[in-house]
């Protein structure tokens, strides 16, 4: 009985004698190696560099992914609203704010900075509003403010209703000239 | 062991536990209007926002990344704000090329009175309209004046609520963000 048990401790010995060697070993063969001249030591840091670059668009994509996954837990196709604005030209109107209804309740209001309105004349389309809403017929009202022709204050506002189905609803407001009258445009259109 | 000892001993502890309550309690009330009255936490992200000056120009908050930010919050009938904002009007030229960007942010929602005293407090930085106290909210601001420090990604590195305006402490702390 008792030289079974010595046996036992034997091979519990010998178990965490290999165990530590092999640690050992792998922690050797981790190590990196010496750099030999500046040569080696250049070509470590782009490998580290590379490295980090690799791991910084891992975290864009993760962070791209989890942002999609967010919409679409809190915003589902089903009941899916997005409002976008747009600017042609708008030569005859400077963007100051524009407040956004729907039924008859305020959901956004934005005011725009020089550099915003820049990057819109520029062909920059801005999401203005993203929500939810129930299917069925629903009235979107749109109220602009800047200047107008003649660096007048300006303020006009356009509704549009429209049908919520099933599938997630897209409305763009546009902003544009119109030639004819030298007056701007303003239009609410939905995207199928 | 006699009874009465126990009896003794039970009370001395029931006393000593209602002594720690209520000293937890009174720094409670105390430590309370300090934690929760002096705006965002200082390591938070400063809320974004948009306002339109004074002037007329609309400016938002995010549009200064990069830049160290001083932002006081002010009200035309606080006395002690219009001390806040004319010691602000001079720490963009105290730190050369590297000086903050100071917005001053009137909680009044009267934009022809706070142009009024801007202009007769001299100030050169823009003053900004928080016309649906929307941004007063934002910021908790309950009391006046407030003046926070945002670090050049937006993150609040300090904020200054007394009477007394933050002088060389604001000053010293723009200093350290700028090493």
């Amino acid at each position: 009985m008792s030289n079974r048990s010595e046996d036992a401790a034997a091979a519990r010995r010998w178990r965490a004698c290999a165990c530590t060697l092999f640690v050992a070993a792998g922690l050797l063969a981790a190590r990196p190696a010496p750099a030999d001249g500046s040569a080696a030591a250049a070509e470590e840091f782009r490998s580290v560099d590379q490295d980090v670059q690799a791991l910084k668009k891992q975290l864009i994509d993760l962070n791209r992914d989890l942002f999609r996954l967010e919409e679409e837990l809190l915003y589902p196709a089903s009941t899916q609203v997005a409002v976008f604005l747009s600017v042609d030209v708008g030569t005859f109107f400077a963007l100051d704010s524009v407040t956004l209804s729907l039924d008859d309740k305020e959901v956004a209001n934005y005011l725009y900075t020089e550099r915003e309105v820049k990057a819109l004349h520029r062909g920059g389309v801005q999401k203005l509003f993203l929500g939810n809403l129930k299917a069925g017929e629903h009235e979107i009202v749109a109220t602009f403010t800047g200047k107008g022709p003649h660096e007048r204050d300006y303020r006009r506002g356009t509704t549009l209703r429209f049908e919520k189905t099933l599938g997630a609803k897209y409305l763009e407001l546009r902003i544009s000239d119109r030639e004819a009258s030298l007056q701007p445009e303003f239009v609410v259109r939905q995207w199928e | 062991m006699p009874r009465t000892d126990h009896y003794a001993r039970a009370r001395r502890r029931a006393l000593i536990e209602t002594m720690m309550l209520l000293a937890a309690m009174a720094a409670g009330v105390v430590a309370w209007p300090l934690a929760a009255k002096a705006g965002p936490a200082p390591g938070s992200a400063a809320p974004d926002f948009a306002l339109k000056g004074t002037d007329g120009r609309n400016l938002r908050l995010s549009e200064h990344r990069g830049d160290v930010v001083v932002l006081s919050f002010w009200a035309s009938w606080c006395g002690p704000c219009r001390e806040t904002l004319a010691e602000l009007r001079e720490l963009p030229s105290r730190g050369g090329d590297t000086g903050p960007v100071v917005l001053g942010v009137n909680v009044d929602g009267d934009a022809a009175r706070a142009a009024s005293v801007a202009a007769s407090l001299g100030l050169d930085y823009p003053t900004l309209v928080d016309d649906r106290q929307t941004v007063g909210r934002l910021y908790d601001v309950e009391r006046l004046p407030l003046t926070l420090l945002l670090d050049r990604d937006g993150v609040v590195r300090g904020a200054w609520s007394s009477k007394e305006p933050p002088g060389e402490s604001l000053v010293r702390r723009i200093e350290e963000l700028n090493k």
